[in-house]
């Protein structure tokens, strides 16, 4: 009898670790398989317009690999030296890569107000135009998203598909706003198919 | 009387089965309706696999203008309706003006184009299927000619 009752026990337990296993797996799953959204959104209150794109980043990371076109290739944008007026764009990110947080850049003077600086994981660019129409810019980037930028492309070059892949695994963020006296524009990643 | 209710009966099964097999690939739904006065007012469903059917019988000659077109992007395109295929519904483009609407949206397995202007209400509605079978078949025809 008693034999019998630990057999039920053990096969019980072995239900138990099963189902455990199955809703453990199931909840992985579903959170890898979160699809990110890459957001804009433009709005001319003045002229009453406003545009809205929603791109699946999944979709995006697809389809740059396939496009061939100008400095586009592989998902890699090349950059020309002479596009930088000889700025190593990729020695500089890896600078600030390994800089611990500080202002890098300040700025101010009677036309405008620029402040570039590492914090809390991310490069935080902040410019204010004091000159058209006080228009003010904020780009927020995760550093993670900076490494995948370089991590696996030439000197010359920007992982753009890399830098998106690992834009979907940061989580939500508020990548750039500009604002002025007439226009917004958000720029943002989310887990929602709508901009509501 | 049997034999012909038999045979009525056979038709009719046959018919469902073509009309099943036509809309397998799902429908084409074009709607134009121009707001002037006396303006175009047209409706078209139609089953989207008559596309590819259409290309595949139409002359070489008419598709080698859309083939070398398209041609050079036919991995962007397909990667792009690959993609399509596998994500869930979203409005991918949404424009808003005082006088205009322009909706482009994934839904249903479709892609789904609205626009509402000062002149025109337009609305278009293609299974991605039928596009990508259009796609490869205008591609193949560039192929079979050479």
């Amino acid at each position: 009898m008693r034999e019998a009752t630990r057999k039920r026990v053990r096969i019980a337990a072995a239900c138990c670790m099963l189902a455990a296993g199955m809703v453990i797996g199931a909840g992985s799953a579903m959170a890898a398989g979160a699809e990110k959204y890459l957001h804009v959104n433009v709005q001319d209150p003045e002229k009453s317009e406003s545009v809205n794109v929603n791109v699946p980043i999944s979709m995006a990371v697809k389809i740059l690999p396939a496009i061939h076109n100008n400095n586009l290739h592989d998902g890699k944008v090349t950059i020309h030296n002479t596009e930088m007026n000889g700025v190593d764009v990729r020695t500089l990110l890896e600078a600030v890569r390994t800089a611990p947080d500080n202002e890098f850049v300040t700025v101010k003077d009677k036309d405008s107000d620029v402040r570039v600086a590492k914090a809390n994981g991310n490069i935080v660019i902040h410019v204010i135009d004091k000159k058209d129409k006080q228009q003010t810019v904020d780009v927020t980037v995760p550093m993670k998203v900076v490494d995948a930028l370089v991590a696996n492309a030439k000197s010359d070059e920007l992982d753009i598909a890399g830098a998106l892949q690992v834009l979907s695994d940061a989580g939500d963020v508020l990548l750039v706003t500009v604002h002025d006296s007439s226009e917004k524009v958000r720029i943002w990643v989310d887990s929602k198919n709508t901009q509501d | 009387m049997i034999v012909l209710a038999k045979i009525a009966l056979g038709m009719a099964w046959v018919g469902i089965a073509s009309v099943g097999v036509l809309c397998s690939e799902g429908l084409v739904n074009v709607k134009v309706a121009e707001k002037q006065p006396h303006g175009v007012h047209f409706h078209v469903i139609a089953p989207a696999m008559l596309a590819p059917i259409a290309v595949r019988v139409a002359p070489r000659s008419a598709l080698a203008e859309a083939e070398r077109k398209i041609q050079p992007h036919l991995p962007e395109i397909q990667a792009a309706l690959d993609s399509l295929r596998d994500i869930d519904d979203v409005v991918l483009v949404e424009v808003r003006g005082p006088d205009e609407h322009v909706e482009v949206q994934k839904e249903g397995g479709s892609i789904i184009v609205d626009v509402n202007d000062a002149d025109d209400v337009v609305h278009v509605s293609v299974p991605i299927r039928a596009v990508a079978s259009t796609i490869n078949q205008i591609a193949a025809a560039g192929a079979d000619s050479l």
